[in-house]
């Protein structure tokens, strides 16, 4: 064997582990380094949530939230007070201004990047909180500009909470828990909380969609029962606190006598009505774009051999659709059949 | 919008005005339109008032510019009669049935392939001949004005022979494939074929269109990658450019048919021979396709992860082609587009090919040298050393491949034609150790190995990302490892080869 292999291997080896910039010893510090600040955003994006609530935790409550040990979460307290992020009052964790600025900009970030991921790189709402999570703590504040910009200035994110502005003001989230809403009184489904996520896996397997009218027509210890008008939806009263719901205003209403597009019979002549208000970013720009606007006439004129997707003939052109998109533009079927 | 800017300027010019320093030079005209306000202060103003937007203002612009275009249309645009869609939706009914979609579209791809391969022959024998006559010539000329063998060897059996074999193989059947598919496409068909297809696709997460890049890469895979423009998901045109290497274009054809024809037809009466060939071939292309919509899957499920988007397909009315532009869009757009490309990639190669068969250490070339040491890594996968020499130089083009191969079989100094089949099937079998498990392994891995250095450029042109077009190559190349290696290792576990 070549006496210099052991050489060369040394050489290398060495090579690998201290070259400046790309060796493993400066990409391990770094690692840490980030793992660092995202264990302290973490811990910032909780306090802030409870501050909202109205409470101040304690360091046994974080250490609960985020998982750690105690020992962990005091050097990460002692850190943050390092930082001037946050003051313990008593047993009480307060933030700081300093502090409530950051958290702030992490939310932000985590919900203009749940917009994205659901509008324009849709994303199922399933996996959108923890793609974003994995993304909150890689922007700036410009670049978090940039993004709003390029989204067209959203003001709430998929779940409907409210994304807050670059200079810290948050919107107040509007909407009451389904649990303290009375029965039979037409509402508004304004807001699905996505934590934790099997409770929001729930909401979603069930059916319910942000900005949805339902009603409530039953609350029992076992279970809530909703109703849309056409089918019914049932969960558990721990799911039902997730689900938040404001009073319909009257623009709102649902159009009574609209169908979804995808329920049209073949060769039926409808006008569109809208797009469900749930699609936003992207789709709701093609739609727009191929001329679904509110007015338009649309007829089924051709369905594939499995019945999806459809093409329909709007101004003019036959526009191939998939049953689930289709399913999102609702339409008044034309009440005389006179283009027969 | 109007008024809302006239009411900012009215306000700022009376606070131009109250300013004591301006109120000095207010009957300067010149000044006071410089006081206009700053595009800053217009962008400050934009994002004060959004806020007052509704949600829907968006829907309202789009609805108000098709009521404006409507307008416009009804005033500029007359009918005379009405069209009718009649002929059309009979048109539509027939090609998107149930019982005929499907026959339909495999016969037409059927007919194109045949038509291509079949057309091809004789402009390609013609290019050849006139190309390699030149090259004869001039190699002659060289030896007489007396210039170093090695000179007339590397300009004209080097890099003349590779240009001239790319040139004959792949520039008739691009010539015929083009202009036939874009016949389909300016009739209308071709999005009928994404509309019948769609079902499989939105299974795969990905989009009804990549059926229409998947038929451009029958044609060339680099057209394929650019064709994947009509997919306006990100996400989606990703999927679809990256699986796209999965259907064999027009350069791998001859190596498919070649192998059809030496190992699977010869054992039919050759009365079928032709017709297993291309049945071998059209087994192929499915699996080829099958492995398009499994990657397109697992991309969808992994890396690329999200749900299979917004699919809106528009399906035009069926025109009459119009011949000039079809020639024009097919020749000059893309055959011409392509060819460039594989010629500035084909020169190189040939050079190279030349210079490894040429130089020699020991008793053997320096060709012969890699292809023994690759030897045990070809058994694994149940090729051979030589096959796999092979595509590492013909990365460039697929169309040099079976001539590499055969130049280092046969130990010549230059990429070699092939011999009558007959020959070949000896040169083949007797001589080199091919079996059967090697031609089935060589047709899967001519089908799912990385793409040809043309369409990885255009993969990083398009994507503009040196890791999706590394991807592509990894993906490929890794699928037809494991295929390969997993075929071998079965079928030599049982005992067939």
């Amino acid at each position: 064997m070549n006496p210099f292999w052991p050489v060369i291997s040394l050489v290398f080896l060495a090579l690998l582990v201290f070259l400046p910039r790309y060796g493993l010893r400066v990409r391990l510090a770094r690692w840490r380094e980030q793992q660092r600040r995202e264990q302290v955003e973490d811990a910032l994006k909780y306090l802030l949530d409870r501050e909202q609530e109205g409470s101040h935790p304690t360091p046994e409550a974080l250490s609960g939230a985020l998982g750690l040990s105690r020992a962990a979460t005091f050097r990460l307290l002692t850190r943050m007070e390092g930082q001037g992020l946050i003051e313990t009052r008593g047993h009480a964790i307060h933030l700081t201004a300093e502090g409530e600025r950051w958290a702030l900009h992490i939310v932000r970030a985590h919900r203009l990047w749940e917009r994205y991921l659901a509008d324009e790189a849709r994303m199922p709402l399933g996996k959108v909180h923890s793609e974003a999570h994995r993304r909150e703590h890689h922007l700036t504040p410009d670049e978090l500009d940039e993004l709003e910009a390029a989204l067209g200035h959203p003001s709430h994110d998929p779940h409907g909470d409210p994304i807050p502005a670059r200079d810290g003001t948050l919107p107040h989230a509007e909407g009451t828990p389904l649990t303290t809403w009375p029965t039979d009184r037409p509402a508004r489904i304004v807001h699905l909380e996505d934590e934790p996520p099997l409770a929001y896996q729930q909401i979603l397997a069930v059916g319910l969609r942000l900005g949805q009218t339902v009603r409530l027509l039953e609350k029992t210890p076992q279970r809530y029962t909703l109703s849309d008008g056409e089918r019914e939806y049932l969960l558990a009263p721990a799911v039902a606190a997730n689900v938040h719901v404001a009073p319909v205003a009257d623009e709102e209403h649902p159009p009574t006598d609209a169908i979804p597009l995808s329920e049209l019979p073949h060769g039926r002549e409808a006008e569109v009505v809208t797009v469900d208000r749930a699609v936003q970013g992207f789709t709701r720009r093609r739609f727009l774009d191929l001329g679904l606007t509110p007015g338009a006439r649309v007829t089924p004129e051709l369905a594939n051999f499995f019945g999806d997707p459809r093409a329909y003939r709007v101004r003019g052109t036959l526009i191939a659709l998939r049953n689930e998109q289709a399913a999102r533009i609702w339409v008044r079927p034309a009440t005389t059949d006179d283009h027969r | 919008m109007n008024r809302d800017g006239r009411w900012q300027k009215g306000k700022d010019v009376r606070a131009i005005r109250s300013h004591p320093e301006i109120s000095r030079e207010k009957r300067n005209k010149h000044v006071m339109q410089k006081q206009q306000p700053t595009p800053e202060d217009v962008i400050a103003k934009a994002a004060e008032l959004r806020g007052t937007l509704s949600s829907g203002f968006r829907d309202e612009i789009v609805k108000s510019l098709y009521s404006e275009a409507e307008r416009i249309a009804r005033r500029a645009v007359k009918h005379i009669g009405e069209r009718r869609y009649d002929l059309d939706q009979k048109i539509d009914r027939l090609v998107t049935s149930p019982i005929f979609g499907l026959p339909i579209m495999l016969l037409l791809l059927a007919a194109i392939i045949w038509v291509t391969v079949i057309g091809a022959n004789v402009p390609s024998d013609l290019i050849a001949r006139a190309l390699f006559w030149v090259e004869e010539q001039a190699a002659g000329l060289f030896d007489a004005w007396g210039l170093p063998w090695w000179v007339t060897g590397f300009v004209w059996h080097g890099v003349w022979r590779g240009l001239a074999w790319v040139v004959s193989v792949m520039l008739p059947p691009m010539a015929i494939f083009f202009p036939m598919f874009t016949i389909l496409e300016d009739l209308g068909y071709l999005p009928r074929v994404a509309f019948n297809l769609d079902f499989l696709f939105k299974k795969a997460g990905a989009h009804g269109k990549q059926a229409l890049t998947m038929a451009m890469g029958f044609g060339c895979n680099a057209a394929g990658v650019v064709a994947t423009r009509v997919i306006d998901s990100p996400r989606e045109r990703l999927i679809a450019i990256l699986t796209n290497n999965f259907v064999p274009c027009n350069g791998r054809f001859p190596t498919l048919i070649m192998l059809g024809t030496v190992f699977v037809a010869a054992a039919f009466p050759p009365a079928f021979a032709s017709f297993v060939a291309a049945g071998s071939v059209v087994a192929v292309v499915v699996i080829g396709v099958g492995f398009t919509f499994l990657m397109s899957w697992l991309l969808s499920r992994t890396i690329l992860k999200g749900e299979a988007s917004a699919f809106t397909l528009e399906l035009p009315p069926y025109r009459r082609p119009n011949i000039l532009r079809i020639l024009y869009t097919s020749l000059i757009d893309r055959t011409l587009f392509v060819l460039w490309r594989a010629i500035q990639t084909a020169a190189p190669a040939g050079a190279v090919i030349w210079i490894l068969a040429n130089i020699h250490l020991g008793d053997a070339s320096l060709a012969q040298h890699i292809a023994d040491f690759l030897d045990p890594f070809g058994y694994l996968l149940g090729l051979d050393g030589v096959i796999l020499l092979a595509y590492i130089i013909a990365i460039p083009a697929n169309e040099i491949v079976v001539p590499t191969m055969l130049m280092v079989y046969m130990g010549t100094g230059m990429m070699t034609d092939l011999p009558a089949l007959s020959e070949l099937k000896t040169l083949l079998v007797d001589i080199h150790g091919w079996t059967m498990l090697t031609a089935v392994n060589l047709m899967l891995f001519a089908l799912l190995h990385n793409p040809c250095a043309t369409a990885i450029l255009t993969i990083y042109k398009e994507t503009n990302s040196k890791k999706w077009a590394a991807l592509s190559v990894v993906i490929t190349l890794g699928t037809a490892f494991l295929v390969t290696f997993l075929t071998a290792t079965v079928a030599r576990l049982l005992g067939w080869a």
